[in-house]
């Protein structure tokens, strides 16, 4: 059945009027601060002359090798943390989607619930495992794999595993989703035809899944960018990633045109990104 | 109790002209069905009427009340849905209570309200149970009951025993005669079967695909005087028979090609019956007399062989071939067990019907 | 021809047998590793020292600590104020926008709210500190209800716009039939109707708020602090016992809200 409009010619403004502060609040919280911050990374004081001021000097003030460097580390970080969870994630939807013939959602529920159990706890828990004296050492220093314990904490070694963990989730669902779509009588009519479970993993099952493997993809890539808690603790915070980079500017030197020069100098290189991968998943799916 | 009159109404969903200058006028305290095929716009008609949907032109009056622009609920119409639209949420009694509730009627009131309205729909057992508790037939008369309570000018129904089966639907039938007789409140039911509407109305109106009504009218009326061939098709079956109109003093014949001449009564409406006219002639089925041998004190008479006979228990349908190749069909009643005459494939038969019983169509 | 057939179906079965658990163990594997950082916290905060990694000894102390603690309970007070009045404004304003929308180009908006999930919460963050500040709006409770409530809606409105969406709305025509006006059918059918949305909706607001952190860190300025944003200075300061205690307390409460809201969706989809 259609939905109707209301009849009485009053209650229409009444209607729409009501019904706006929910729109409101995205345009003015999300969408116009977001105009607001290109405006001011082309700006170097918040006078009221708007358009004399534009200038190009913060942006050239970024074209330093170290800013690059920052921005490169965050682009490996974020591109190299999708491909690991994808590569960790992809067995597991798989397992949990052609698999598991009951408690598909008791497993999905118990890999969706460290992440919804707070970010920073998360983050906070690993310590315990990556310490010199943690429980990853301990177990191999028991086990005689190594002599002295291996320092993993405050390096990016330690950033990728966590972040790997943390993100995980993001990937595995994506893909498990787009597999429970796919038709069982397919992956039989496969099997019928000769093929092997390898054979029938690359020729249908991975092809049908790669919605599943694109949306992941971007569900990590976009957030690992701009992860900000992760390379703090875990990083030691003396290597400057985007997220923690932009958070100098803004609460420790209070340059916010610098730092909004940054954020959308960061944002444009992400946007980049995201469009190469977009055509590379295109060009795979022919 | 007022009368619903619908002027030039029209109205267009997504670029096609649903209704177009429709004019309608319902009496007060009728019950009035609106018979049409699917699409034909009755729903929308009475969309129209509860006020779900704007015209796009033309004026709704209840009595001498314009309605047209009036909201849905200040509009003294109720409408039972097809499907019910029962609160999942209340029970009983709140669903029908509910109006009430909305007019800030006294608690006793409503209370005394809702138990007699629910005992005229034989549900005063029923009264707190929830929804999901209840059959099909039962949540039908809660939606009755909800819409009734309010005393509406006029109760709209939407195909209402749809959803119901073969024998409920007939029991439901008569429950709703009864009810609009008790109410007296003007019943607008909205059908595509023609057995329900011929049921239940005191008058109603045929729809045809193409949002016109075709004719209003009486049960009877329109079953034995179909103005067009479409409500003759419709409402019942028919024989039709195109043939060339012979008007001479008062006596009137129908010229048949290769089968003969007829005779014939001139219609009502006489301005379109001219000589030499194009018409056709419509012949129920039940109205023709089928036998082997000749009968005399008929007007008409066909000659034809047997091609077909379907056995219906109360009736045999005969499809009779005629010489010129088309099919005649004759209902007839099965009121011997041993009938003096036996009917068979392939028999020669004649067939005979009065000239009362004829009616001519235009088109 | 046959009989080499059959032997090699043999040993691929038997090869097959064995490789079939790889999966399994692997998944095992992961899901262990993905447990273990949660699960050791949870242990070491009932350390006696939870700042070695050695165990000395089994105690409540941290926990307690947790209660007499001024600055964590102020943490708290901060967290469940700003919490509630996000879920509070999500909600409202999400009800209103999808039934009194409907008949509007407004319907057709419904795209803007994803932009809060598109685009990397520091960006978001930083937009709105950026609005504060040169608007000179004091940062403060308000601007992190701001900041949440931001957040909220892209996840409020999609869940309350498709229960909308699945409601038969002949029940609105019928209210409307009987006598009610818009209003009234908005208070006594469509949110009654709606309610198994608007309670997980609202729960998920009020995990994600709690747990929110970026937000939090940037728009909450010198003198408010929320629990995560303690949780965090705490860590960097070189954590306290208590973080410990406080980390898990957090993870249960969280992981408590979460099961309600996975229970209440299974239950609701019974009906």
């Amino acid at each position: 059945m259609k939905k109707n409009k209301f009849e009485s010619e009053g209650s229409k403004e009444h209607s729409f009027a009501v019904a706006l502060p929910a729109v409101l609040w995205q345009i003015l919280f999300l969408y116009l601060p977001l105009f607001f911050l290109i405006y001011i990374s082309f700006v170097k004081t918040l006078d009221y002359a708007v358009l004399k001021n534009l200038t190009l000097q913060n942006y050239k003030t970024l074209i330093d090798f170290s800013y690059f460097k920052i921005i490169s580390r965050s682009v490996a970080l974020a591109f190299f943390n999708s491909l690991f969870c994808l590569i960790l994630a992809y067995p597991i939807a798989y397992f949990l989607a052609l698999r598991v013939k009951r408690l598909k959602n008791l497993f999905i529920f118990l890999l969706v619930l460290p992440f919804w159990t707070n970010f920073l706890v998360q983050a906070y828990a690993w310590f315990f495992i990556l310490d010199n004296n943690g429980i990853l050492n301990k177990f191999l220093l028991k086990v005689g794999i190594i002599s002295s314990p291996l320092h993993i904490l405050n390096t990016p070694l330690a950033i990728y595993i966590v972040m790997l963990f943390c993100y995980l989730p993001f990937m595995v669902l994506p893909i498990y989703s787009s597999m429970t779509k796919i038709d069982k009588y397919l992956l039989e009519a496969s099997s019928d035809l000769g093929a092997t479970s390898w054979q029938t993993l690359g020729h249908v099952t991975l092809p049908l899944s790669l919605s599943g493997i694109r949306n992941g993809f971007f569900l990590v890539l976009i957030p690992s960018f701009g992860e900000f808690v992760i390379p703090i603790l875990l990083g030691g915070g003396k290597v400057m990633y985007v997220g923690s980079m932009i958070s100098y500017f803004f609460l420790e030197t209070k340059n916010v045109f610098l730092g909004a020069a940054f954020t959308c100098f960061s944002g444009f290189i992400l946007i980049l990104i995201a469009l190469i991968v977009y055509i590379l998943f295109r060009k795979l799916g022919k | 109790m007022r009368e619903i009159k619908l002027k030039n109404i029209k109205k267009i969903f997504n670029g096609e002209i649903v209704l177009d200058g429709l004019n309608l006028t319902i009496p007060k305290g009728e019950f009035f069905a609106l018979l049409g095929p699917s699409g034909s716009g009755k729903t929308t008609l009475l969309r129209l009427i509860a006020g779900f949907e704007k015209a796009d032109a033309g004026s709704i009056f209840l009595g001498n009340q314009d309605i047209t622009s009036l909201p849905i609920n200040e509009r003294r119409v109720n409408t039972v849905f097809q499907n019910y639209a029962l609160f999942p949420h209340f029970n009983v009694f709140d669903n029908v209570a509910y109006s009430l509730k909305i007019k800030k009627v006294k608690k006793d009131i409503i209370e005394q309200k809702v138990i007699n309205v629910l005992k005229k729909v034989h549900l005063e057992r029923h009264i707190y149970k929830e929804i999901h508790q209840l059959s099909g037939g039962q949540q039908q008369r809660v939606a009755l009951a909800r819409a009734v309570i309010n005393e509406p000018d006029v109760l709209l129904l939407d195909e209402p025993l749809a959803a119901l089966d073969l024998k409920l639907r007939e029991k439901m039938l008569v429950e709703l005669i009864d009810l609009q007789e008790v109410l007296k409140t003007t019943f607008v039911y909205v059908t595509h079967d023609q057995f329900e509407a011929l049921t239940v109305a005191d008058r109603m109106a045929i729809m045809n695909s193409e949002g016109e009504i075709e004719q209003v009218g009486t049960p009877k009326e329109i079953y034995e005087f179909p103005q067009s061939s479409f409500v003759a098709r419709f409402v019942g079956s028919t024989n039709l028979i195109k043939g060339v109109l012979r008007s001479e003093d008062n006596k009137s014949s129908i010229e048949i090609p290769d089968l003969g001449s007829f005779e014939a009564m001139l219609p009502k409406k006489r301005e379109w019956a001219c000589n030499g006219c194009s018409v056709l002639m419509s012949v129920r089925p039940e109205k023709i007399e089928i036998s082997k041998k000749k009968l005399e004190g008929f007007s008409n008479c066909l000659e034809g062989t047997v091609d077909s006979i379907v056995y219906h228990g109360r009736s045999t349908q005969y499809h009779v071939a005629l010489k010129n190749g088309s099919m005649i069909h004759v209902f007839e009643q099965n009121e011997e067990h041993f009938p003096q005459e036996v009917i068979d494939y392939d028999d020669n038969v004649f067939m005979y019907w009065q000239k009362e019983n004829v009616v001519l169509l235009e088109k | 021809m046959e009989l080499q057939g059959k032997i090699s179906l043999k040993t691929r079965r038997s090869y097959r047998r064995g490789r079939a658990y790889l999966l399994p163990i692997f998944v095992g594997l992961v899901y262990l590793i993905l447990y273990s950082p949660i699960i050791v916290l949870i242990v070491f905060s009932f350390n006696k020292n939870p700042l070695s990694f050695k165990w000395y000894g089994f105690t409540f102390d941290w926990y307690k600590q947790l209660f007499s603690s001024v600055e964590i309970l102020d943490a708290l007070k901060n967290s469940l104020i700003v919490a509630f009045s996000s879920v509070f404004l999500c909600i409202t304003m999400a009800l209103f926008y999808v039934f009194y929308g409907v008949s509007s180009f407004l319907n057709r908006l419904m795209v803007i709210f994803y932009g809060s999930l598109v685009a990397p919460e520091i960006v978001l963050a930083v937009c709105l500190l950026s609005i504060f500040t040169f608007f000179s709006i004091p940062l403060g409770l308000t601007t992190l209800i701001v900041g949440h409530t931001l957040i909220g809606l892209a996840y409020v409105v999609p869940i309350i716009k498709s229960s909308f969406l699945e409601m038969d709305y002949g029940l609105v025509e019928a209210s409307m039939d009987l006598g009610a006006t818009e209003s009234q059918t908005f208070y006594k059918i469509v949110i009654p109707i709606l309610s198994p949305a608007i309670i997980s909706a609202a729960l998920l607001v009020l995990i994600v708020s709690l747990d929110d952190f970026l937000i939090s860190f940037f728009c909450a300025g010198a003198s408010v602090l929320t629990l995560p944003m303690y949780i965090f200075s705490e860590i960097r300061s070189g954590a306290t016992p208590v973080v410990n205690a406080l980390s898990t307390l957090l993870l249960v409460v969280s992981s408590f809200l979460i099961l309600i809201l996975t229970a209440f969706k299974l239950r609701t989809r019974v009906f």
